[in-house]
């Protein structure tokens, strides 16, 4: 049953930019607060720290235990998780309805007056050189790392475990002084979605954050890619080989975000898509192959993968970036009826869940500055033209690249 | 307040069962077939066979090619897959709810796929790759080295996807005698969920396989015996981590206690439990966590944790001790409760999508016919005391050495 759903927007008095998707019958409830504080803020010497900081701010209050905390989220159901970014660090909560304004309260008190306990703050930091030891035995995040360094630079292509040595640096006294610099009301982005009295919740969150941080104006920075095409390997004993390659898209608020997608999709959308097609059932190289985006602020860039035993490794490079080069030369109108299609279809399907909605939603404000309307983002899909994607494929070559393998052995007589 | 409309079903002549759940706040609806066959249900010389069948259903029937049948799913826009388990086989599909028809027509088509021998060869190489991949992960590896060990000489001790000499020597007609031998309406559900009308799933049910043919159903399943004693090791040296898990008898999926095993996996290492406080949040092992494994006939009771070699004995001596505690002490009506309001959440996201009820229905209708409803779910869970906890520690208890499964780089314990 489509019930109308209402987008809001507004600038709290304590300083927090607020948006509201209203949901009428939905059954539950999603929040996601943003915080103007990432990977790009910490310092060369202590990279890690904004993880730390989100691991351990759960960890105590003012006036509850770290227990009390989880307990009190606990008493009303409520799922509170926390994940640090490149240029921010995002808090999603979901719950049942009845409870919102008790898990509003709960996250006000856990964001405003955590008191970064000594022995959590060591456990925290503990926990994570044990994350750096666990990556090395997931190939695909390891590869993830590797490539991102190359792919943006030493800011934004930073990982948020740091390395054993940066996290051995962070001092309590480092973590307490980070959240006091980039936790405010001036620099959060809350949004909240679902069957809810938008006035109420708002006035609600601006009472309960009111006065803070130092009212320091949380504007996002965009911060340069820089970019450093090559071809670079790094030996690991592994049954497979795993390739990773990257090239500048555009960015989330360029005019030609959609054309990007609606490429990436005839790239590697479905099933029928150029990749799994051509490297995977003409082939039979791969199990796994994709391709996707990511998007800084005011950046984009595009990724395909693949992971395959290495006696296949070359095939599949040449084969990958052939298939980046052929986008510009045969697409066909039935392929980009479906690359669209695929998207827009799964907007209504997927739009069923809340928490989708609201994490989008987040999206928006944070690339945007403003709501986009489901039916808005489904237009600028549904007008995207075969010159579209020629006049996007001609200005933004991929002739450089950037190649990092990860396995047994190095590419051979590769081109970058 | 029910999210659901409230769950259907009905059989056609040759035996396909349909199940469907309405759920008239969706736009979207989730279609699939349960397939009831899988890695238990496969001769050592067929071992993989199941999940070779599932990705050939996707390489063509009578009436479309493999690029045929992948451009169908995708000009739908359809979220879609497959997968395959120790017990069942699956296929789905999720679309806008005007696209349903079209969906069961073409998962039904793959149903009957003709398992072409030109796209064989092929396929084997993928599925190669998929082993190899697999390989290279801690997690799904000491996954198969517990079943391997536990049920050695049972059909539940046989991965999956097989193993590179039985998927080397698997030949196309033997893969076509065990689908010819499963894939029929009386081993087959059809289930869907979403904006649906019941009788018109039925009506294309019955226009689409009406005339599929029945035949046997598949054969008896031996009733496994764990082995719950012992230490079963194995070496990796490229892992950096060493995997540890402690084994103890539990409650099967068929089993009314499963329910309160789950509480007690979640008291024990789920989410803000013992695990989570005692043996994370002292810095031991960031990744440690309880749960039940279970089949139609079986169950066990899993602690496993991952952790740097050198700190495996202070991980295993962490859980005995959060284990031997539970089972002499109980459990507190206030974790009891937690556990119940963070169900309550769970199962109203899981209804907000044709999908995840798609998903969560799949084994309850296996093994007993139809799913229960949201609130039957969250009655066991009303009824659940710290007194209910006990008499079930009494008829499964967490005690003495259990089963030790071990793998890393380490060859330990010694």
């Amino acid at each position: 049953m489509e019930r109308s759903e209402t987008y809001h927007h507004r600038r709290l008095d304590c300083g927090i930019d607020f948006a509201a998707l209203e949901m009428p019958g939905r059954h539950t409830v999603a929040l996601n607060v943003r915080v103007a504080a990432g990977m790009v803020d910490e310092d060369e010497s202590r990279l890690g720290l904004g993880g730390i900081v989100e691991q351990t701010i759960t960890k105590g209050t003012a006036t509850k235990s770290a227990r009390d905390v989880s307990d009190a989220f606990d008493a009303i159901g409520a799922q509170f998780t926390g994940g640090v970014g490149r240029q921010s660090t995002v808090f999603r909560l979901g719950c049942l309805p009845e409870h919102l304004d008790t898990a509003c309260a709960l996250v006000a008190e856990v964001l405003q007056t955590p008191s970064f306990p000594q022995d959590s703050f060591e456990v925290a930091i503990q926990l994570a050189q044990q994350e750096l030891t666990a990556m090395e035995d997931d190939p695909q995040e390891l590869a993830s790392r590797l490539i991102a360094r190359n792919a943006y630079g030493s800011r934004l292509g930073r990982h948020e475990l740091g390395s054993k040595e940066t996290l051995a640096a962070i001092t309590r006294d480092d973590v307490v002084n980070y959240w006091k610099r980039y936790y405010g009301a001036a620099r959060m982005q809350v949004c909240v979605g679902g069957a809810i009295d938008v006035d109420g919740v708002a006035q609600s969150i601006d009472r309960l954050f009111q006065g803070f941080g130092d009212g320091a104006s949380g504007a996002f920075e965009t911060i340069p890619v820089e970019f450093s095409p090559g071809v670079r390997h790094q030996d690991k004993a592994l049954e497979q080989e795993h390739i990773l390659m990257c090239w500048p898209g555009v960015s989330a608020t360029s005019p030609e975000h959609s054309v990007e997608r609606v490429t990436l999709g005839i790239l590697s959308g479905g099933m029928s898509s150029r990749l799994f097609t051509e490297v995977r059932e003409k082939q039979g190289l791969v199990y796994w192959v994709g391709a996707w985006n990511e998007h800084p602020r005011g950046a984009g860039m595009m990724f395909a993968g693949a992971s395959t035993t290495p006696a296949r490794c070359d095939q599949t490079a040449r084969t990958l970036l052939r298939e980046i080069d052929r986008l510009a030369e045969d697409i066909t109108q039935e392929e980009l009826d479906r690359a669209k299609i695929g998207i827009t279809a799964k907007m209504q399907t997927h739009g069923d869940i809340t928490r989708a909605r609201v994490g989008e939603l987040s999206g928006d404000i944070y690339h945007h500055g403003r709501p986009i309307p489901i039916e808005e983002r489904r237009a600028t899909i549904e007008a995207v033209r075969m010159d579209d994607v020629r006049r996007y494929l001609e200005t933004h070559p991929r002739d450089k690249l950037c190649v990092q393998t990860l396995g047994p052995r190095p590419l051979e007589d590769f081109r970058g | 307040m029910t999210q659901s409309g409230g769950f259907h079903e009905h059989t056609l002549k040759n035996g396909l069962r349909i199940v469907v759940e309405t759920m008239p706040h969706v736009r979207s609806a989730a279609a699939g077939f349960l397939v009831r066959t899988g890695a238990r249900d496969e001769t050592p010389d067929l071992a993989g066979v199941s999940h070779f069948v599932e990705h050939m259903c996707f390489k063509g029937t009578k009436k479309r090619g493999w690029e045929q049948i992948t451009r169908d799913f995708d000009d739908m826009g359809s979220t879609y897959n497959a997968y395959t388990s120790k017990e069942r086989t699956v296929y789905f599909g999720w679309v806008r709810v005007e696209d349903l028809e079209r969906q069961i027509e073409l998962l039904a088509d793959m149903m009957q796929s003709q398992m072409p021998s030109e796209e064989f060869d092929m396929e084997k190489n993928v599925i190669l790759e998929e082993i190899a991949m697999s390989d290279d992960s801690l997690e799904r590896k000491v996954y198969d080295l517990l079943h391997e060990r536990l049920y050695a000489g049972h059909p539940l001790s046989w991965p999956v996807l097989g193993t590179t000499e039985s998927i080397t020597a698997l030949s196309r007609d033997s893969l076509y005698g065990y689908f010819a031998d499963r894939y029929h309406p009386r081993n087959m559900v059809l289930i869907v969920t979403g904006a649906v009308e019941p009788k018109a799933v039925y009506d294309i049910a019955e226009r689409i396989c009406g005339d599929w043919a029945p035949a046997e159903p598949r054969p008896d399943r031996a009733r496994p015996k764990a082995t719950l004693t012992g230490v079963h090791k194995g070496v990796v040296d490229r892992f950096q981590r060493q995997a540890i898990g402690i084994l103890y008898p539990a409650p099967s999926a068929a089993d009314e206690d499963r329910d309160i095993g789950d509480l007690v996996a979640s008291i024990l290492g789920g989410r803000n439990s013992r695990f989570f406080w005692n043996i994370v949040q002292t810095g031991v092992a960031a990744n440690v966590a309880a749960g039940r494994l279970d089949y139609c006939d079986e169950g066990l009771m899993l602690a496993f944790g991952f952790t740097e070699p050198d700190r495996a004995d202070e991980l295993l001596g962490a859980m005995r001790k959060e284990i031997a505690t539970l089972q002499s002490g109980g459990v507190t009506e206030d974790e009891v409760q937690r556990v119940r309001n963070r169900v309550a959440t769970s199962l109203a996201s899981e209804g907000e999508a044709p999908y995840y009820r798609f998903m969560q229905m799949i084994q309850e209708i296996d093994v007993f016919g139809l799913p229960r409803t949201v609130e039957q779910r969250l009655a066991v869970l009303e009824k659940a005391t710290p007194a209910v906890v006990r008499e079930y520690l009494a008829r499964w208890p967490l005690q003495g050495d259990g089963a030790v499964i071990s793998l890393g780089p380490r060859d330990w314990p010694v």
